[in-house]
């Protein structure tokens, strides 16, 4: 066969003549698949963004697209409604996140493997499982959260259809589903803190408090700085949990800036308008991100 | 710069095609596969039509492919976006939707006009052909769906309050049976998804505004959502959630089947005309229970009929096979035989005169002891005026539910929020408000 002859050969020429080209021969698949889906899109959506179909006609109108967006009311809505559910549930989630990761590496605790799977096992379940168990449990009229808030003489509780509630619903539900992925991520972390530092602590008289704050804390931080970065991201982003449980309602109470983008190019064909949405989003990830890697560097240093 | 010459290359392969298909030989072998996009029953009323349409095309074969609704909007619309690229030859597309892809996607389908669809016009109700239809005359859907307003209630409900349905000539006597109603059997008069978090939950108001002769938009693709029609509809809305005889129950299939089957009792279910069957196949056990006539009028005298949506048959720009594809669409639809199957197999309400008129499409049924297709043939031939969805119809349904949504939910004014809503209509879409 002529392939066995000639592949021994071109290895050879390769090996040979730029040994340089290897490495960037094994990162080509990834480069090019990096090229087709992340920077042509991104690309093409800067593009879009500056464009509108006007009578089937591709346009461009420049930053019209960036001009209404800065008087759409409903775009300030989605962007308070996505920063108030940033504020309350990163740190709600990180906090259990931690106390979560303490308890998991306890030697006072039994079946450690158990608790560990059972808190992280939501992290993969699909969104539309997710969403099914979520509708279902939240249901007013026969959910079971509501079934057992009667059971012990509560009132009945509109989860889903009362613009507070609604965001309380898509909190509790991002909770569920994330908390366990942080709570891998700190306990990995925690696991790598000598355990001298406990007992030389324990020795000269430390309360665990003060082992928590001057050890464990101080410990963590790296994990920290990376769930908070990581969780803001992917609230800033948030879509699935108000698309599959509230479809952004009632009233747009849960409406995100994802949501919104969605909206405008599916459910409207306003793929220009939807394009400066995502890039306007960017810039405030980029932007918060950028905020919050400082000030967590600088207090570490 | 790129993008420009990617339309312009498109455009140009669409052109060929087209005068390519034009052209062909009418008495040549077709042969090939086309695919056909549809969900549930208006998918098995296609797929009932396949066997007659291959033995005048033996050499084609047809998939109907059940893609689910809502998902077929997204699946079109991702394609659309794409060049028209991974969709099937012939897309079952909605009245809310073509309007808005025959605009934004010149190219996505096919002009049927070029291939003699014009000849069928005369056979369709005028303002459902309209809707399928380029401002310039070009012809993007042959309709297939053709829905009219289904007033459905409960005799036995009524019968037990003592009220006569045939006293009810507008809504506002409705809405005096609706309080009776409630007091004698604890049955709410309607539902309605309050919070519009499952579907949006505009049928209603979509309903009484059309029995006004009014829209979201008036012929002029003016916004007249915020009128005195639009604002009579809220208005009753309200009065009816304020008597509380409106149940909140979230939308979707699943409740809609619960209050056909009597397991949650509503006294009236304003529908459309594709529910009959519906009410026959899944409720088979409340036969008898349910009665069927036109809706109220809201103005004494007024109108009492209703276009309420329908779809279409369109081919996609990009098929390979648009010859085959517009074949079968001229045959389920434009032929007694290809529409009598289709029925046979879907029950979807067609809207192909030659059909209508057909022996056997008038006939009783034992279940409402009603001739049901004669309600909605009445209501065709009423004057209803044609519905201007426009391209921003997704917009403005979806304001008016917000709008609706502050009303059921915290009492909201409907004028104010009402104007409100148009008003971010307007400046979403730039297009005026009428006067």
């Amino acid at each position: 066969m002529t392939s066995s002859k000639l592949q021994p050969a071109t290895r050879r020429r390769w090996r040979g003549s730029s040994p340089r080209l290897t490495p960037y021969l094994f990162l080509l698949p990834v480069l090019v698949l990096f090229a087709g889906f992340k920077v042509y899109p991104y690309l093409y959506a800067a593009w879009l963004s500056l464009t509108k179909i006007i009578k089937g006609q591709t346009t461009f109108v420049g930053l019209g697209n960036y001009g209404r967006l800065a008087t759409d009311p409903i775009f300030y809505k989605a962007l308070s409604n996505t920063l108030i559910i940033l504020i309350t549930q990163v740190p709600l989630m990180l906090g259990l996140a931690l106390l979560l990761a303490v308890a998991f590496n306890s030697a006072l605790l039994k079946f450690r493997a158990f608790w560990r799977t059972a808190y992280f096992v939501p992290i993969v379940m699909g969104l539309v499982a997710y969403g099914i168990l979520f509708s279902t449990l939240l249901n007013s009229h026969h959910g079971l959260v509501n079934f057992l808030l009667e059971a012990v003489g509560l009132p009945r509780v509109p989860w889903l259809a009362d613009p507070v509630w609604a965001k309380v619903s898509i909190i509790i539900a991002l909770t569920w589903h994330y908390t366990g992925n942080s709570a891998v991520i700190y306990l990995a972390q925690l696991q790598s803190i000598p355990g001298e530092l406990y007992e030389a602590a324990e020795i000269d008289g430390a309360t665990a408090w003060q082992r928590f704050w001057h050890i464990t804390l101080p410990g963590l931080r790296p994990a920290i700085t990376l769930t908070v970065v990581l969780s803001t991201i992917g609230t800033l982003q948030l879509f699935d949990e108000p698309y599959v449980l509230t479809n952004g309602g009632p009233n747009n109470a849960t409406l995100t800036i994802g949501m919104y983008l969605y909206q405008n190019g599916f459910k409207y064909f306003d793929f220009g308008y939807a394009s400066a949405i995502g890039y306007v989003l960017t810039g405030i990830i980029g932007v918060i991100a950028l905020i919050q890697f400082r000030f967590l560097r600088e207090k570490q240093a | 710069m790129f993008a420009a010459t990617v339309r312009l290359a498109r455009l140009a392969l669409a052109t060929t095609a087209l005068a390519t298909l034009a052209t062909a030989a009418p008495a040549e072998e077709l042969t090939g596969t086309i695919t056909v996009w549809s969900w549930t029953a208006p998918a098995d009323g296609l797929e009932a039509a396949v066997a007659g349409f291959n033995k005048l095309h033996p050499g084609v074969t047809v998939k109907v492919e059940d893609v689910g609704n809502p998902a077929i909007w997204d699946k079109i619309t991702a394609g659309m976006a794409a060049g028209g690229a991974g969709l099937a030859d012939v897309l079952n597309i909605g009245i809310d939707y073509i309007g808005n892809y025959i605009e934004t996607f010149p190219t996505g389908l096919v002009n049927l006009s070029e291939v003699g669809a014009n000849d069928l016009a005369a056979q369709f109700p005028s303002g459902m052909w309209a809707s399928g239809s380029s401002a310039d005359g070009g012809v993007y859907g042959i309709p297939y769906e053709v829905n009219t307003s289904g007033f459905f209630y409960r005799k036995d409900l009524f019968d037990q309050a003592g009220v006569d349905i045939n006293t009810i000539a507008t809504w506002d006597d409705l809405l005096e049976a609706g309080k009776k109603i409630k007091e004698a059997t604890g049955a709410p008069l309607i539902s309605m998804d309050k919070a519009a978090t499952v579907a949006d939950s505009a049928g209603l108001w979509q309903l009484l505004t059309n029995l006004q002769g009014s829209f979201y938009f008036n012929a002029a693709g003016e916004i007249t959502m915020n009128g005195p029609a639009g604002l009579r509809s809220l208005e009753w809305i309200k009065k009816a959630n304020d008597a509380g005889v409106v149940a909140d129950i979230p939308g979707g299939w699943d409740n809609f089947m619960l209050q056909i089957k009597g397991q949650t009792n509503v006294a009236v279910i304003p529908a459309a005309s594709w529910a009959a069957g519906v009410f026959e196949n899944e409720a088979p056990d409340m036969a008898g229970k349910w009665g069927l006539r036109l809706p109220p009028a809201v103005e004494a005298g007024g109108l009492t009929a209703a276009i309420s949506g329908g779809t279409y048959l369109s081919v996609a720009g990009t098929s390979p096979n648009k010859q085959a594809a517009w074949e079968f669409v001229k045959y389920a639809m434009g032929t007694l035989e290809g529409q009598q199957a289709t029925y046979a197999g879907g029950g979807m309400f067609p809207g192909f005169k030659p059909m209508l008129e057909s022996d056997g499409f008038v006939k009783k049924s034992a279940y409402f002891d009603a001739e049901v297709n004669k309600f909605f043939i009445d209501e065709l031939g009423q004057n209803t005026p044609t519905v201007n969805y426009t391209t921003d119809y997704a917009r403005a349904l979806k304001a008016y539910t917000d709008a609706q949504t502050q009303v059921l939910l915290s009492g909201a004014d409907p004028k104010t929020v009402l104007d409100e809503a148009a008003a971010l209509v307007a400046g979403q879409t730039g297009r005026t408000i009428a006067n």
